[in-house]
């Protein structure tokens, strides 16, 4: 184990003291002692220059605080970009290790499964067609005890089909990469009406890709090492060299991309934000605090404090990986 | 060349088919009421206020004009009364749904009326990229050239590395939006220096030459191509930079130096050539990802293109502007990825070979 550098040490604590003081400051939004309260303009002062109580980082044009709005731009900050990113990198794991693990031919399924997804559809689509139903309803138990009198010999003889599970990751792939995000993002959340939850699910659909490519790439490696081979010769059940033998290893790879995601993810809330699109227009967030200095670009403070804010989280979160003890480095 | 393009085009036209149809039965499914009948609802043209008959009429007539009248899919479930309750059963519409129109006028080059001011899309759009298309391919060439030369910089100049490198890292933690303030705040405020405009464009007047008219309007270009090219800069210089000193410390390298070749010549004629391999896929990207970022600087500094055709669309839920605006992105990606392979394929032929 080699020994880390004072400067590792230094910036990896930093990092951390930085992201728990913006947790920690998220978490407590409603009991600090804010000496102006959140989201109430003061029409007295209005775009008034900070370092004056009470507003120690001044006004924006419409008079709200500018030391409240950045609190509560961090709790809006940590409830979006932190279960967009955890469920993005739920979904591309599942999705991404699923790929490369079993590939295009390995997942077979047997072909009576087949057989019972497709009656079960027929039956569904006769209830719900247009005519009579009574009609169908003889149609589908006819063809029901057809099916099951035929199920029973037909999944001897045709063989299982492998389900091209690579092909279909790879194809969604394609489908979600083929527009930038940004843009994405912006078309699908003006479909809907805005708010939290919302903006949350449509980050997490423009972004799991990333994840599932990483993941997949790095399952498609772990594969074909021998001791993963020795765990299928020895017959462990699937879901047990997924989960015990593989995941370990890709564990690596999402512990690395996670922060990274989560600072990509803070960008595209904060720049999403800045554009008027998805959040509700009374919640503050650090681009709507940016936002507001487009209205008079010689107030300063409303770009310097909310892009610092912006960039020591994106930094302190690109710090994270570079975990400077124990055995990762 | 058929052997090259056939494959790729069946790769990636499916994806660009699939991620509009996408959008457009998210974006008719969703979007219920038709947007404009508000003002229809809220007017009181001398002291008349309209009765509720009069507002249903001019909702169907509205829908009518806009094909919204129509059922939306090919087969769609609709709600019949039965005896017992109320069900949900599958219609068959034929061709003559919402969906069929739109691919058809689609496949036909028309991308139908805007929502807002019933003006062609097609026209709005290519009004838009008229305006965009000089902003974004001068920052194209901007970034190439800039991030060439300070990767060659870098490379000469050791001791440059810590200091840039640490420069970049910082600018790459910010959004485009922060940088593009923190330039206004910098370079167009009376209090610290103004030395560009801060917004808008250049009006052509009729009576000054050409060249006038092209150093004022690149004199209004100015703050939106930094920040755009400010942005974009650090990854592709990390990327080649990284690459470059992988190939610097390679055998053929050494050869070169013990040969008694400069250090210039090394860098340019044997290690740089080999670096660049990897960064024309992510130079590709960039066409696309500077439309996007077009959306936030054209909105800061008032400018109009296509950003902010699709910022506007998208905020004052004009679908049909929307939709195209994207398709023209689409079709930007689609291209910039077959041209990109086209290009490793030439630079590198050994890949044409595994393939």
């Amino acid at each position: 184990m080699k020994q880390p550098r004072p400067t590792e040490l230094w910036a990896w604590w930093l990092a951390v003291a930085w992201l728990a003081l913006v947790v920690l400051v998220a978490l407590c939004a409603d009991f600090l002692p804010l000496s102006y309260p959140a989201a109430t303009p003061d029409l007295y002062a209005i775009t008034q220059p900070p370092f004056a109580g009470p507003h120690w980082l001044g006004t924006d044009p419409l008079g709200r605080d500018v030391l409240a709005g950045l609190i509560f731009g961090a709790r809006t900050a940590c409830l979006v970009s932190a279960p967009a990113g955890l469920a993005a990198a739920v979904i591309g794991t599942i999705l991404g290790s699923a790929a490369g693990y079993w590939g295009n031919q390995r997942l077979k399924l047997p072909a009576g499964l087949a057989f019972l997804l497709v009656g079960l559809l027929l039956f569904w689509g006769c209830f719900t067609g247009p005519g009579p139903w009574f009609l169908s309803w003889l149609v589908v138990v006819g063809l029901a005890l057809v099916a099951a009198a035929r199920l029973m010999r037909l999944s001897e003889r045709v063989a299982p089909q492998p389900l091209p599970l690579d092909t279909i990751v790879l194809s969604l792939l394609a489908l979600l990469t083929s527009v930038p995000q940004l843009v994405l993002a912006l078309a699908i959340a003006a479909v809907w009406p805005p708010s939290l939850s919302t903006l949350v699910a449509v980050l997490t659909f423009t972004y799991w890709p990333v994840t599932a490519q990483l993941v997949r790439a790095d399952m498609r490696r772990i594969r074909q090492l021998p001791y993963m081979e020795a765990a299928r010769a020895i017959g462990l059940p699937t879901w047990q060299i997924m989960g015990r033998h593989a995941f370990p290893l890709l564990w690596k790879t999402i512990r690395v991309t996670l922060p990274l995601s989560l600072a990509t993810l803070i960008g595209l809330e904060t720049t999403v934000s800045f554009l008027g699109v998805g959040l509700p227009l009374e919640t503050a967030s650090w681009g709507r605090t940016l936002a507001t200095a487009r209205l008079d670009f010689t107030a300063w403070w409303l770009i310097v404090f909310p892009a610092c804010a912006i960039l020591l989280t994106t930094l302190a979160l690109r710090q994270l990986p570079f975990y400077p003890f124990g055995k990762s480095s | 060349m058929r052997r090259f393009l056939f494959p790729r085009l069946a790769r990636t036209l499916p994806a660009a088919w699939g991620i509009l149809s996408v959008i457009f039965l998210l974006s008719r499914a969703l979007s219920s009421a038709p947007e404009g009948l508000t003002n229809i609802q809220g007017a009181s043209i001398g002291g008349h206020a309209a009765t509720p008959d009069q507002i249903r009429a001019a909702e169907r007539l509205l829908r009518k004009r806009r094909g919204l009248d129509l059922p939306l899919f090919y087969i769609t479930p609709a709600a019949t009364a039965t005896k017992q309750a109320l069900a949900w059963r599958w219609h068959w519409h034929g061709t003559h749904n919402q969906y069929h129109t739109w691919l058809y006028s689609l496949l036909h080059g028309d991308l139908g009326r805007s929502f807002r001011d019933e003006q062609s899309v097609s026209m709005v759009v290519l009004r838009a990229l008229a305006s965009t298309l000089p902003l974004t391919c001068s920052a194209f060439v901007g970034i190439v050239i800039v991030s060439y030369w300070l990767t060659l910089l870098l490379a000469r100049h050791r001791w440059l590395r810590p200091a840039v490198l640490a420069g970049l890292t910082v600018l790459h933690a910010l959004p485009l939006f922060v940088v593009a303030f923190f330039l206004l705040l910098l370079l167009a405020n009376p209090d610290v220096l103004a030395l560009f405009p801060a917004y808008g464009l250049n009006r052509p007047e009729s009576d000054t030459s050409w060249g006038e008219q092209l150093i004022s309007s690149a004199y209004y270009l100015v703050l939106p191509l930094l920040s755009l090219v400010l942005v974009s800069l650090p990854s592709l210089v990390v990327q080649v930079d990284s690459a470059l000193q992988h190939e610097l410390k390679a055998n053929y390298s050494l050869t070169a130096r013990a040969k008694g070749l400069p250090e210039r010549l090394v860098i340019r004629r044997h290690a740089l050539r080999n670096a660049l391999l990897p960064a024309i896929s992510y130079v590709a990207d960039l066409l696309p990802a500077l439309v996007a970022g077009a959306i936030v600087v054209e909105l800061i500094f008032a400018m109009p293109g296509m950003g902010r055709l699709l910022a506007e669309a998208a905020a004052s839920r004009d679908f049909p502007v929307l939709l195209g605006a994207i398709s023209v992105i689409v079709l930007a990606r689609l291209l910039a990825q077959i041209v990109a392979d086209w290009l490793q394929v030439w630079a590198n032929p050994r890949i044409e070979a595994q393939a």
